[in-house]
């Protein structure tokens, strides 16, 4: 009896070769059939993701028999230049999947995304009863180990990217983001993003100001906002608590001399700016003035890298929690399933629905 | 067991909860348990048990405001008191850990040997009655939403210098939001405000009762009404937006300090009228 993991992911296979073997949702039914059918698989689970294409497998055969077989079974019309390919069979195989569903072998360390996307693959797999004991259990000590791993450790605790950097800080400073207006000062992707960020956390709603007013107006639209135009954010200011600026102007737009007098109009509100862009477009002086927070680019991609470097140093605590759940899970398949965990699966079946139907 | 017996094991668990709070602050405020919550708790029950001794000692019983000692494990008991409402909204749970050391030092104060003497001093005999005690518990009530409302001052001056040097601290502690933090301690303000300004009512309607009068020239009544001046004063900058909330929690936390540092002498000049 072995598990067996064949797969590629983005450490292992360029965008253009991920893109190769990526499987519309539609087709996984079919390849699963196939596993099943024409290899010595008596069980398998596939997941394919953005960055991942994974096959699952159980067989009473041997693992490395298998492996072979999956590995034909994939490169079928398809031609690499490389092996891009890994393979894991018996503990090497759970533990990849135990780290698979807990994000430790993510793109990004510790997303959670990839938690629903497993459970999703999984209950297709259930659907088209394409899983037996073996994998039910695997794929439902993987959930318990996920989870675990969510509680007990730090590897999902923080933003690492700007944007929610953005919204974090925004949280630390406004109560009820819903509360507070944004205004995004020049149109850029970065600037998009943390504005989209902070509107899907509640923020009341987005201005959005450019020196080409058309594409002020195509963002306003796009974020469901208002376009202004770039000579007029000023006369907006008083009702604003979060700018995010990132022009390409080689001057400050906004500097102490002009913020100080329109500050006294805010009621001593605080204000939160943003400034993305590169050269700078606010002038470090006005973090000195009361009530206002100036966060430049590099202050937020710091804090997202204290954060990464946070759930790097969970990872060791990780990887000893999944090992012991490994260990647990190959001694408990052993021997027969017991009657809870078969309550567990049912419960698992229902979980996977549910991610399957959520946005992640 | 008497009644200092009960005081002495509420101030150790403060001290406990003080030593928990330099932990917690090591560690950035990032982990919310509920042990610095359960700490102030179970020094609050002690305290209670040695409050209710104390007022059923007096013959009648009465709110045991008489002395230093009784006055300070009284706005003692009324910060605990205000923390562990606070406390059941999870993100203000960190005031009992800023809290503590406070509550310890003002604990240990109060028990100085000389803080409770056996005989019951000069006007300390007067306020009886309803009224009486009235003006005394409201009185120590304010001073405790007053100690509560510093307390939260702290905790916005160090989340404002956190995020304004931005510390990464800032944005890893479970600290409440900078307005949380102000709407907290402003609150705090205006109900020791209305206590105090129902104290003093209840005083001078006590006097008028009794037909006793006052001097607007005794040092307690001008310490009181200058404390309720200072107080009215923030209350209003606040109100009208002319200060920013670092400043009213600077202004909160040095006009306690004041008022804690100077109060001894007030209430000693007081009592041996």
């Amino acid at each position: 009896m072995a598990i067996v993991c064949l797969g590629l992911n983005h450490r292992t296979a360029s965008v253009d070769v991920r893109e190769r073997f990526a499987l519309p949702e539609g087709e996984v039914p079919m390849l699963l059939g196939r596993i099943c059918g024409e290899t010595s698989a008596s069980e398998a689970v596939v997941l394919s993701t953005c960055n991942r294409v994974e096959i699952y497998a159980a067989t009473d055969g041997a693992g490395g028999e298998l492996l072979a077989e999956l590995r034909e079974l994939l490169l079928e019309g398809r031609e690499i230049e490389e092996d891009v390919f890994y393979a894991h069979h018996g503990m090497q195989g759970v533990e990849h999947l135990f780290k698979v569903a807990s994000g430790l072998d993510s793109m990004v360390l510790g997303e959670t995304e990839i938690l629903g996307q497993v459970k999703a693959a999984y209950q297709l797999a259930l659907e088209e009863k394409r899983t037996g004991s073996k994998l039910n259990r695997a794929f439902q000590k993987a959930f318990n180990a996920a989870k675990l791993i969510r509680t007990s450790t730090n590897i999902q605790r923080g933003s690492v990217s700007v944007a929610s950097v953005a919204v974090e800080l925004a949280g630390k400073i406004f109560d009820d983001l819903s509360e507070h207006a944004v205004m995004v000062i020049g149109a850029g992707d970065t600037s998009e993003k943390t504005a989209r960020a902070l509107l899907s956390r509640g923020a009341k709603s987005v201005m959005v100001s450019n020196r080409s007013f058309e594409r002020a107006e195509e963002l306003a639209e796009e974020l469901g906002g208002r376009a202004i135009h770039f000579d007029e954010w000023e006369d907006e200011f008083a009702g604003i608590d979060i700018i995010i600026s990132s022009t390409s102007a080689p001057h400050y737009v906004i500097d102490r001399k002009k913020l100080e007098p329109m500050q006294g109009l805010r009621q001593h509100r605080p204000l939160l700016l943003v400034d993305i862009a590169v050269p700078r477009d606010i002038e470090p002086e006005v973090n000195f003035l009361e009530d206002v927070y100036l966060y430049n680019i590099d202050d937020l991609q710091s804090i997202a890298d204290d954060y990464l470097r946070l759930r790097h140093e969970e990872v060791e605590k990780c990887e000893e929690l999944i090992r012991g759940k490994s260990i647990e899970l190959l001694e408990t398949m052993k021997g027969p399933l017991p009657a809870r965990e078969e309550d567990d699966l049912d419960e698992t079946a229902e979980g996977g629905r549910a991610a399957q139907m959520s946005p992640s | 067991m008497t009644d200092k017996a009960y005081f002495c094991i509420a101030v150790t668990v403060y001290g406990i909860g003080m030593v928990y709070s330099l932990f917690l602050w090591r560690r950035g405020f990032q982990r919310d348990d509920w042990t610095a919550y359960s700490l102030l708790g179970s020094g609050f029950i002690f305290q209670t048990i040695s409050i209710a001794i104390r007022a059923f000692k007096y013959d009648p019983p009465r709110c045991p405001v008489t002395n230093l000692y009784e006055t300070l494990a009284f706005i003692i008991w009324a910060i605990v008191g205000g923390y562990l409402v606070m406390g059941l909204w999870q993100r203000l749970r960190f005031v009992g850990a800023f809290a503590s050391p406070l509550l310890f030092v003002m604990g240990v104060f109060a028990l100085i040997p000389g803080m409770d003497p056996d005989v019951l001093p000069g006007e300390a005999r007067d306020y009886t009655g309803v009224l009486g005690n009235l003006h005394r518990t409201l009185g120590a009530l304010a001073l405790g939403a007053f100690g509560l409302s510093a307390v939260a001052a702290v905790m916005y001056l160090t989340q404002e210098h956190d995020l304004k040097l931005h510390k990464f601290r800032a944005i890893l502690s479970k600290l409440p939001p900078l307005q949380r933090l102000e709407t907290a301690m402003t609150r705090l303000l205006w109900i020791g405000f209305g206590l105090l300004t129902l104290g003093i009512a209840a005083s001078a309607a006590y006097h008028f009762q009794s037909g006793k009068g006052t001097s607007l020239g005794e040092p307690m009544v001008v310490w009181i009404l200058a404390m309720w001046v200072v107080y009215l004063v923030l209350i209003i900058l606040h109100w009208r937006h002319t200060q920013s909330g670092r400043r009213i929690a600077w202004g909160a936390l040095c006009s306690f300090l004041f008022m804690i540092l100077t109060f001894w002498g007030a209430l000693e000049s007081h009592l041996n009228h």
